[in-house]
């Protein structure tokens, strides 16, 4: 693991730069690198003290880490420099040239509070801070996902169907010993029956013989039967299980944080929730069961021919080792080759989830080929991964029935002179035959299991892989519950990254309950971000939102954003009925009130006008619906709920005039009375907020009204020049 | 507001007494909740009234108003599938309604929809809506027929 011998060599250094201080000095902050001048991989540490810049790094030849250091005088002044996906520490020296470090950008954050403390500590010479907050963020331990054999974790995630499991078990044991009944019986009928019936007719009474048939038809009805009870359990078990563990990993799913799902591909988490729980369903039920089968068989096998004939058992085993050995063999690529297949599948999947949706893009700009492309491009994927697995296989099946024909040859030539030697009798032979053609049989179905464990093992990993993610926004213990807001928004120089990039940079805002704010600016000038906050998708890297007094990090999540009302600019509806999309936030809302805020968001009308009024079906992403309609709809959704703070992010597109005024009169009625922040574009949102927001690289460049704005020819005055320009062409 | 019969449709005098000619009664939960939620409207598509309880009303302007929706509405109910046919871009049904035979055709899965407690709405090609009040009532047969399919 590169990451841990990273940080073992920077405590090293750390160690060492300790043993280098002189007396009275003390450590103010510390920045590791990790990287050389020429970006090779390389650890270096330096560190700020009340007196000195120290710096410490690995070395390549003697062992010994090498030191420098420089007094806080000599140095005139330390700048980073972003360099793509590297960043370069400089340091100026008085008067005689400069040293740089270098460092992948992941360490930017770090080596920028670094800086800032350089300067600090610059300013005053004497007073010295250690820096806590930089240890701290070196002692958080790193998120271990809890380890353990993908398998091992699946018997233990059964375990609310451990009676039923077991009574699986006992059955199964059950059904294999009734299963063996019928080949003993055999030895009897032969030696004791048949046998003499041919040399001497008459010493057998016939009544034997039907002795013997009806207790092979005993033995096989009792065989179905408890197979039957078997079977049944287990595939109860095994659909409990993999339901259980579909719900838990949607439910895991969807308190995950927004960032987690910009970061992984649709499909591919359609298919671990669809298709790999399958896998694990089908391993249980069948593969499982098979394989406890199997193996008692072969035990049991084992333990009946040694008590008859020891010499003879050893015949028949003698292949056992062979295919244990290659059972062993074939495990691993197996596995490797199952997993692989899975991600293809996933992979194929996401082309879906992303194509489909976007088929109208797909057409207009006639790529139907491109994706057809794609889709065989990715399919070819898993048509190689598979025939890899496959060539493995299908060497290995046979082999396994070779072998099987092996031990049968080598029993029935042993047998042979056996019974020339008169060591046994033919019943016995028999006996043996029917007991190893079992025998391997079950090996044979055992070489399955190896295939499907692998592969169940790939699936369940993937799926335990989602389940280990922790909630990013996880509920604070003892979080406040709100219940109803009255709507006092407050930034508090709010800062935001998003990995090396600063979207905002020390905002302060303070929003009156029921006011009304637009948020205006070029795109990238983090309006986006602004909202995203407010909703807390994301939380602040710096500074803190306060809502009525209260930081939003204390508040509980849920409960808070029950007083949330949000409209988007691409309304998304669901696959449901018009009033259940209305009633999307508050799904137990009366008729009468859900007709009350279609009427209020003026979508009443048209949905009158449709087939099936408010239970006409809108599809997937509202097909049959034009845009300023599911806006509207989305309007009559934020107006149910009744929010206390409605974030408004308004489409950029024009729509034509009688829409806009419609939309209008839905907003108007929207707004009343609540705290808005909206990203506006539109003039009659301009003109009706409270105060326009201009935000310019995630700072507020100026505030006010409309008309103050407009007279104070700023900032706002240059984007509403632009934004006429664009509408009256 | 007042119900009156007019020639072959409904007239409406509101509360202002001004009264409105053909009067269109549209059930806004035709398929959800068909007794409550009428809505009445008038020339240009405005709606002029919204009955909330058709049973509360008075016997007299309740039959002019079931009346004037029967006679706009046609959602037959389906009481046997008498054969489920795979044919050139969908299925065609054979079945008996109550309103007698008939067959028509489905083009996607998507359109046969359930409103919830074994009731299914199914939508034909042409837009015509059929209804199954409750699956478990179908006989075997027909529930057999349905279930290949829903």
């Amino acid at each position: 693991m590169p990451h841990t011998s990273t940080s073992a060599i920077h405590a090293d250094l750390i160690h060492y730069a300790e043993t280098r201080l002189e007396v009275g000095e003390r450590v103010v902050a510390r920045l590791m690198t990790d990287l050389d001048v020429d970006l090779r991989f390389h650890g270096g540490l330096i560190v700020l003290t009340t007196t000195r810049l120290l710096h410490v790094e690995e070395s390549r030849a003697t062992g010994a880490p090498q030191f420098r250091c420089w007094g806080l005088m000599e140095v005139q002044d330390l700048t980073l420099e972003e360099t793509g996906a590297t960043a370069a520490l400089h340091l100026v020296q008085v008067g005689a040239g400069e040293w740089h470090w270098r460092m992948t950008s992941g360490r930017l954050r770090e080596a920028e509070q670094f800086i800032a403390r350089y300067r600090e500590q610059r300013g005053q010479t004497a007073v010295s801070s250690v820096a806590e907050d930089e240890e701290e963020v070196e002692a958080r331990p790193s998120v271990s996902s809890p380890v353990g054999k993908p398998l091992v974790r699946l018997v233990r995630f059964s375990k609310p169907w451990y009676p039923l499991m077991a009574l699986a078990f006992v059955l199964t044991i059950a059904s294999t010993a009734a299963g063996l009944i019928a080949p003993w019986l055999t030895i009897s009928l032969v030696d004791d029956v048949l046998v003499p019936l041919q040399n001497a007719p008459q010493s057998v009474h016939v009544s034997r013989v039907y002795q013997f048939m009806v207790w092979l038809a005993g033995a096989a009805v009792l065989a179905w039967l408890l197979k039957w009870a078997a079977i049944y359990v287990v595939s109860r078990v095994a659909e409990r299980v993999t339901s259980h563990m579909r719900r838990a990993t949607y439910e895991h799913l969807q308190k995950l944080s927004l960032s987690y799902f910009n970061k992984k591909r649709t499909g591919d988490l359609i298919s671990r929730i669809g298709s790999d729980t399958d896998d694990i369903s089908l391993f249980i039920s069948v593969n499982f069961i098979d394989f406890a089968c199997d193996v008692l068989t072969i035990i049991f096998t084992a333990v009946i021919l040694f008590s008859i004939n020891p010499p003879l058992a050893c015949a028949a085993l003698g292949p056992l080792p062979v295919v244990a050995w290659l059972v062993q063999r074939v495990r691993g690529y197996l596995r490797g080759g199952f997993a692989a297949a899975s991600r293809a599948v996933g992979a194929l999947n996401s082309v879906l989830a992303d194509t489909i949706p976007g088929v109208r893009v797909v057409k207009a700009f006639a790529q139907e080929q491109r994706e057809i492309e794609r889709f065989r491009a990715h399919d070819q994927h898993i048509f190689d991964t598979n025939d890899r697995v496959n060539r493995t296989w299908s060497f290995f099946e046979p082999t396994i029935c070779l072998l099987t024909d092996v031990g049968l040859l080598v029993v029935w030539a042993v047998g042979a002179w056996c019974i020339a030697h008169e060591h046994t009798k033919v019943g016995v032979l028999t006996g043996f035959v029917l007991y190893v053609g079992r025998f391997y049989v079950r090996l044979d179905s055992m070489s399955r299991f190896v295939a499907s464990a692998q592969r169940a093992a790939a699936s369940a990993h993937r799926i335990f892989e989602v389940l280990d993610v922790p909630p990013d926004m996880p509920t604070a213990e003892g979080a406040h519950m709100p219940g109803r807001l009255r709507g006092e928004v407050e930034f508090r120089d709010v800062r935001f990254h998003h990995g090396q990039r600063e979207i905002i940079r020390g905002l302060s805002l303070k929003i009156a309950p029921g006011e009304m704010i637009g948020l205006v600016g070029a795109s990238g000038a983090g309006k986006t971000t602004l909202i995203n906050l407010v909703c807390r998708f994301f939380d602040v890297s710096g500074g803190a939102i306060f809502v009525d007094g209260r930081d939003l990090r204390a508040i509980d999540v849920t409960d808070y954003r029950r007083n949330l009302g949000l409209v988007l600019q691409e309304p998304y509806l669901f696959f449901g009925t018009i009033a259940e999309n209305i009633a999307y936030g508050r799904p137990h809302a009366a008729r009468a009130e859900i007709i009350a805020a279609a009427r209020a968001a003026r979508a009443h009308d048209f949905i009158m006008r449709l087939p099936d009024a408010y239970d006409s079906m809108v599809g997937e992403r509202g097909q049959q619906l034009s845009g300023g309609e599911r806006q509207r709809i989305s309007i009559a959704r934020a107006l149910l709920v009744d929010p206390a703070i409605l974030i408004l992010d308004e489409a950029t597109s024009a729509v034509d005039t009688e829409t806009e005024r419609e939309i209008q009169a839905a907003l108007d009625h929207l707004v009343k009375g609540r705290t808005t922040i909206a990203i506006a574009h539109r003039l009659g949102t301009l003109r009706r907020a409270n105060r326009l927001v201009v935000m310019e690289n995630g700072v507020i460049e100026e505030t006010g009204t409309h008309d103050e704005l407009l007279q104070r020819g700023g900032a706002y005055a240059r984007l509403h020049q632009a934004m006429q320009e664009v509408n009256q062409p | 507001m007042r119900l009156l019969a007019q020639d072959s449709g409904l007239s409406l005098i509101d509360d202002a007494g001004v009264r409105h000619d053909h009067v269109r009664p549209v059930r806004l939960f035709p398929l959800t909740d068909a007794q409550h939620w009428v809505a009445l409207i008038g020339d240009g598509g405005r709606e002029l009234a919204c009955v909330e309880d058709v049973s509360a009303m008075e016997p007299e302007q309740r039959a002019l108003l079931e009346a004037a929706l029967a006679r706009r509405e046609f959602v037959p109910i389906i009481r046997r599938i008498l054969k489920i046919a795979r044919a050139a871009g969908g299925h065609i049904w054979h079945v008996e309604t109550d309103r007698g035979k008939s067959a028509f055709r489905i083009e996607a899965d998507e359109s046969i929809q359930s409103l919830g407690g074994g009731r299914l709405v199914i939508i034909d090609s042409l837009g015509t809506r059929y209804l199954v009040a409750n699956v478990s009532e179908l006989d075997r047969e027909s529930r057999r027929r349905l279930e290949r399919y829903y």
